[in-house]
């Protein structure tokens, strides 16, 4: 007798009261203080012993089909783990109808809002399984053909085996050498024979193994969080490019200690026209720096020996250039 | 190398002599096999340093213990009388668990064990003197001062410069994680007896699940949720403290410590052990679930009707098509399930154990995808007609359950009696040797005489192969072969034979042939059962029967309790007879795919390996008659089979064994028997011994002079009249330290000569 049940109710029914009661369409479950309406082509066989469990097993269907985010779409594995408890309470919720009302709208409200990312994730994960089929066949497939293999290949060095010790005894027959001597050498040209056999087989195989191994690398991985990408922040425009003027000799500090400047510092009326005592400050020591590292003496030394050599343009060109040169060192 | 020729002595005073030498005193754990073979090396090992007191004059600062199960090193009164070892671990850790004694001092009235908590009261790293305890002296110990042998041994072993345990203690993950996870890398391991040593591994990781357990496993599960309800009404908090602490990834590293840890996981990856627990286990509700969801399907499982073997990937998509459960969950599963059981403070483990079961095999199924296999048996044999399904986790690989040793600790020694042949080890095991060393055995007389029979007395072959084995033929001449040897054997004779099958089929046709009346006239007959009980009364007679008598047989199985542990010294064993080759039963599934493993693998033939399994199980037998120096005994090897696979047998049975004992038939074996054994007969004193094969300290500097010149020699024959350098220390004790400075003396293999 083969029992049914409807995923309706979870009633246990035998097959031929499912025939009797329901094949002139709905009808109500006949067991007592249940009076859900059945449907006849909705009863099917149990899978599990735990009615319970049965029941779980299609709530958790039907939150999976819902709810198939991925590990590779979170980026901490935080973040996924709660995902996964607060999908584990929707379902248990609805196993022990617990607010179902608020759940359903969740479920549905979800659902609603990313029915791409779902669809999308259903269609990978389809795809997945499809492949991970498969790659298990083909390896299925190759075990057998390894066995094979290696049942040929014992078979022949067993018939080898026969071949060789027949050809020794022949060779014992027809020849007057002494036998033990063509035995010994008729022993050696089958081990031989079979030691290069076996090498030339083991390379294949390692070839083999080879091949079978980066084919088989990806089977079943845990794919893993999604990498984390930092947004590039967008740069501000920058009319030197980069190139930044520093002084060398002094260090500008945020403030210094004048007592007869303390008052322009938070007089309004000097102030309100813009004047900013840090400016002032910036020039006085710019001031009080410049012409450090010019050596005059030098330039005019260099000057005249330019000088005589009889090229006044192109020494009044250096002399620029150096001049230029120092100015911008004691900026 | 049979036992009695001072293997372990040697192996100590070499690895103790290095210890002591280098002033970092590298731990060495010795591991062995039972418990009587703990205890003897102990007692070595106690020698041994009253030697080395003796000869130093002063007494080193040295601790020794061995460590064994609770069972055997209880003293609570009312514990130690329980029968069975996992009711008193359970009772055991009743009485002294961390939150048993908290709830204790909270004022609750808990029963607790004086002998635990008089430990708490002494210097935590000083519970017992220095020096070496065999366990019998632990519990003499532990008596007199009232504390724990068991505690103190497991709390003592970082401070310990040898330990003696089982090996299981270091191979078995579940056990290793708890006892064996403070010793530190520089450790020497030895494991001693290990010639079954990939099986131990394979079998630390299979798991077989019945429908009984299944049950039992739902039975525990439904108590855990009922647990967890009356804790959240109660005691919230802890659930709750729990739960954040999943929450932040946390392992709480005293805690897993804590040596009332009951619960521990089977070999995981570091990388996923530092993960948090995934989200849908998290809560103690969700998780109990998960395991009842996982517990129902494989009740499902077990309802098909035919053979399935599918690997772990295979299972684990299954799975999620019909249950929704993922990989990644189940990989936790174990770990879980520890912590759960830790925060609800249960007591009564032992109706957890099979939901431990479970929940190991899913952490085990969804870690690794090859080198497992799930097999599922729905009958027991294939004539049964009523479905009693097992579900076979076999693990295929041996080398993953050695693995974290290899890699834990830098140098490791294998060695055994019949370790033989030495390549097929490290093909097995997945490493490379440092040393590799097969040694041979001096004996001052030819105390034992291996001997191939290959024809009977009619001079037809004679084989347990499964073609003839059944024909009267073949089972007349085991018959009269046994009948001879009967006659001639002094005191006891042992028999081996392949299996229980064959030896109750060859038993009733001897009964019919009359052999067994004809035999009855000489000796006693005595059988082994599967049943131990009866085995060890079957034993006890033999014994009695051999002291007082005309001796007795004892026919027994290859593979059984008796071949492997059990002595037969001196006049409790002269003759040994291995009536066919000890083959595994090949038809078994789990045995077949261990084969097709190894063969794609590690290119090991199914052959070559049925060939080396029965050899050494075979060698395994041979060992049991000769226990030392001054014992002797004869050993028959009697199937036609034997002849080719000689070469396997380990290296001191196959050097004593002569051409001309090779390829005999049953009456001139026992000629040759006879006249063994009358030579044996004349009398034998121990002075005979002394300068062949026991050496004093004059032999050995002899020796020394000997090796010397003879290096000279070689180095003057070299002709490069370059400076000699003669070896200072080439001797004895100072050997060691010449062997043990190899710092790359890694997984070396060795067999140690006496």
């Amino acid at each position: 007798m083969r029992f049914l049940v409807n995923p309706e109710c979870y009633h246990k029914m035998c097959e031929s009261c499912v025939d009797r009661i329901f094949s002139q369409g709905p009808a109500p479950c006949p067991v007592a203080g249940c009076a859900r309406t059945l449907r006849k082509q909705r009863f099917r066989k149990q899978t599990f012993e735990d009615l319970q469990i049965e029941r779980e097993v299609d709530v958790r269907r039907r939150v999976a089909a819902t709810f198939n985010r991925r590990e590779s779409e979170f980026q901490t594995l935080r973040d996924y783990n709660n995902y996964l408890e607060e999908v584990e309470t929707l379902t248990f919720n609805l196993l022990y109808n617990i607010d179902v009302a608020i759940t359903e709208a969740k479920l549905a409200s979800y659902a609603k809002q990313n029915a791409a990312d779902i669809a999308n994730n259903k269609a990978l994960s389809a795809q997945e399984s499809a492949s991970t089929e498969a790659r298990m066949a083909a390896q299925k497939e190759q075990a057998r053909l390894r066995r094979e293999a290696a049942r040929i290949e014992e078979e022949e060095e067993r018939r080898e085996r026969e071949e060789g010790r027949r050809e020794i005894i022949e060779k014992i027959a027809h020849s007057t050498d002494d036998p033990d001597k063509i035995v010994r050498e008729g022993q050696k040209v089958v081990l031989k024979k079979s030691t290069a056999r076996r090498n030339a087989a083991d390379r294949l195989r390692a070839q083999d193994a080879a091949s079978v191994d980066n084919a088989s690398a990806p089977l079943f991985q845990i794919a893993g969080l999604r990498p984390i990408t930092q947004p590039q922040l967008e740069q501000v425009y920058d009319p030197f490019g980069g190139y930044v003027v520093k002084p060398s000799y002094f260090e500008l500090q945020p403030s210094y200690a004048h007592p007869w400047l303390e008052k322009a510092k938070t007089d309004p009326q000097i102030l309100a026209g813009g004047y900013d005592v840090g400016e002032y400050c910036a020039r006085t020591m710019m001031e009080a720096c410049a012409g450090l590292g010019v050596f005059v003496e030098e330039e005019v030394a260099r000057r005249e020996r330019a000088a005589d050599a009889d090229l006044g343009t192109q020494s009044a060109a250096i002399a620029g250039g150096e001049g230029g040169g120092s100015g911008s060192d004691v900026l | 190398m049979p036992s009695g020729t001072g293997k372990t002595v040697s192996l100590l005073s070499l690895i103790v002599a290095y210890q002591q030498y280098y002033p970092e005193h590298r731990k060495l754990i010795y591991c062995s096999r039972t418990m009587s073979e703990i205890e003897k090396a102990l007692a070595e090992l106690k020698a041994l340093m009253k030697y080395r007191t003796d000869q130093l004059g002063y007494e080193e600062d040295f601790r020794g213990l061995g460590l064994t199960s609770r069972k055997n090193l209880c003293l609570h009164p009312s514990v130690k009388r329980e029968k069975s070892g996992s009711v008193v671990d359970a009772r055991c850790r009743s009485l002294t668990a961390g939150f048993v004694k908290e709830k204790k001092e909270r004022g609750e009235d808990v029963d607790l064990c004086i002998y635990h908590d008089n430990l708490d009261l002494l210097e935590p790293h000083n519970l017992v003197p220095s020096g070496v305890f065999t366990l019998d002296g632990l519990l003499k110990y532990g008596e007199q001062q009232k504390q724990c042998p068991y505690f103190s041994a497991r709390r003592m072993m970082p401070f310990c410069n040898v330990i003696i345990y089982s090996y299981h203690y270091l191979l078995d993950p579940k056990i290793a994680e708890r006892v064996s996870k403070e010793l530190s890398k520089d450790c020497i391991v030895v494991f001693d007896e290990a010639h079954n040593i990939d099986n131990v591994c394979i079998e630390s990781l299979s798991i077989d699940l019945t429908e009984d357990s299944l049950r039992k496993a739902t039975r525990g599960a439904n108590n855990l949720e009922r647990r967890i309800t009356e804790m959240r009404s109660s005691d919230a908090d802890k659930l709750q403290n729990e739960y954040a602490k999943l929450v932040e990834g946390l392992r709480d590293a005293d805690e897993s410590r804590q040596e009332d840890e009951f619960m521990a996981n089977p070999a995981l990856p570091d990388d996923l052990l530092q993960e948090a627990v995934p989200g849908n286990i998290r809560r103690a509700e969700h998780f109990v679930a998960f395991l009842k969801r996982f517990i129902e399907y494989l009740k499902t499982r077990m309802k098909v009707l035919h053979v399935i073997s599918e690997t772990p990937p295979s299972f684990l998509q299954h799975l999620k098509d019909l249950t929704f459960i993922e990989k990644k969950p189940l990989r936790f599963c174990a770990e879980r399930l520890t912590s759960l059981v830790r925060t609800l403070e249960l007591t009564n483990i032992e109706d957890y154990q099979p939901l431990q079961e479970v929940a190991t095999f899913a952490t085990l199924a969804a870690t690794y995808d090859k080198g497992f296999l799930l097999i599922l048996e729905p009958y027991e044999s294939d004539t049964a007609t009523v479905p009693n399904p097992i579900l076979h986790f076999t693990c295929l690989d041996a080398a993953i359950a050695i693995r974290p040793v290899f890699d834990r600790f830098s140098s490791v020694i294998i060695t055994s009696g019949t370790i033989s042949p030495l390549e097929m080890y490290p093909k097995m095991l997945g490493f490379t040797t440092v040393v590799q060393e097969s040694y041979s055995m001096t004996l001052a007389r030819r105390s034992f005489l291996p001997m191939i029979v290959t024809r009977g007395s009619d001079q037809s072959a004679i084989s347990s192969g499964f073609q003839i084995r059944n024909e009267p033929g073949v089972v007349r001449n085991y018959g009269s072969l046994l009948m001879e040897f009967s006659k001639i054997t002094p005191d006891g004779i042992v028999v081996f034979f392949p299996s229980y099958l064959y030896m109750e089929s060859i038993i009733s046709m001897w009964q019919g042939m009359g052999t067994l009346d004809e035999i009855w006239k000489y000796k006693l007959i005595l059988v082994e059962t599967p049943d131990s009980q009866e085995t060890s009364l079957a034993l006890e007679t033999y014994r009695t029967a051999c002291c007082n008598g005309r001796g007795a047989i004892l026919l027994c199985v290859a593979r059984g309790k008796v071949s492997e542990g059990i002595d037969f010294d001196h006049h409790y064993g002269r003759t040994v007879l291995c009536i066919g080759v000890p083959f595994q039963y090949t038809e078994s599934r789990i045995l077949k795919a261990r084969l097709e493993f190894l063969r794609e693998t590690y290119r090991i033939r199914e052959n070559d390996f049925l060939s080396f399994d029965a050899m050494r199980h075979a060698a395994q037998c041979l060992g049991r008659v000769l226990r030392g120096k001054d014992d002797y005994g004869v050993m028959v090897l009697a199937d036609r089979r034997f002849q080719k696979k000689r070469s396997q047998l380990p290296k001191w049975i196959n050097q004593a064994m002569l051409d001309s004992d090779t390829s005999l038939s049953t009456d001139m074996a026992v000629a040759s028997a006879k006249k063994f054994l009358r030579t044996m007969a004349q009398p034998f004193s121990e002075r005979d011994q002394a300068g062949v094969s026991t050496w004093d300290i004059k032999d050995l500097e002899r020796h020394k002079r000997k090796m010397e010149e003879e290096k000279i020699r070689e180095l003057q024959n070299g002709g490069d009249g370059a400076k000699m350098e003669v070896d200072g220390h080439a001797n004895g004790m100072n050997g060691a330290d010449e062997y043990g400075a190899d710092d790359d003396l890694d997984y070396a293999m060795m067999d140690m000569n006496a």
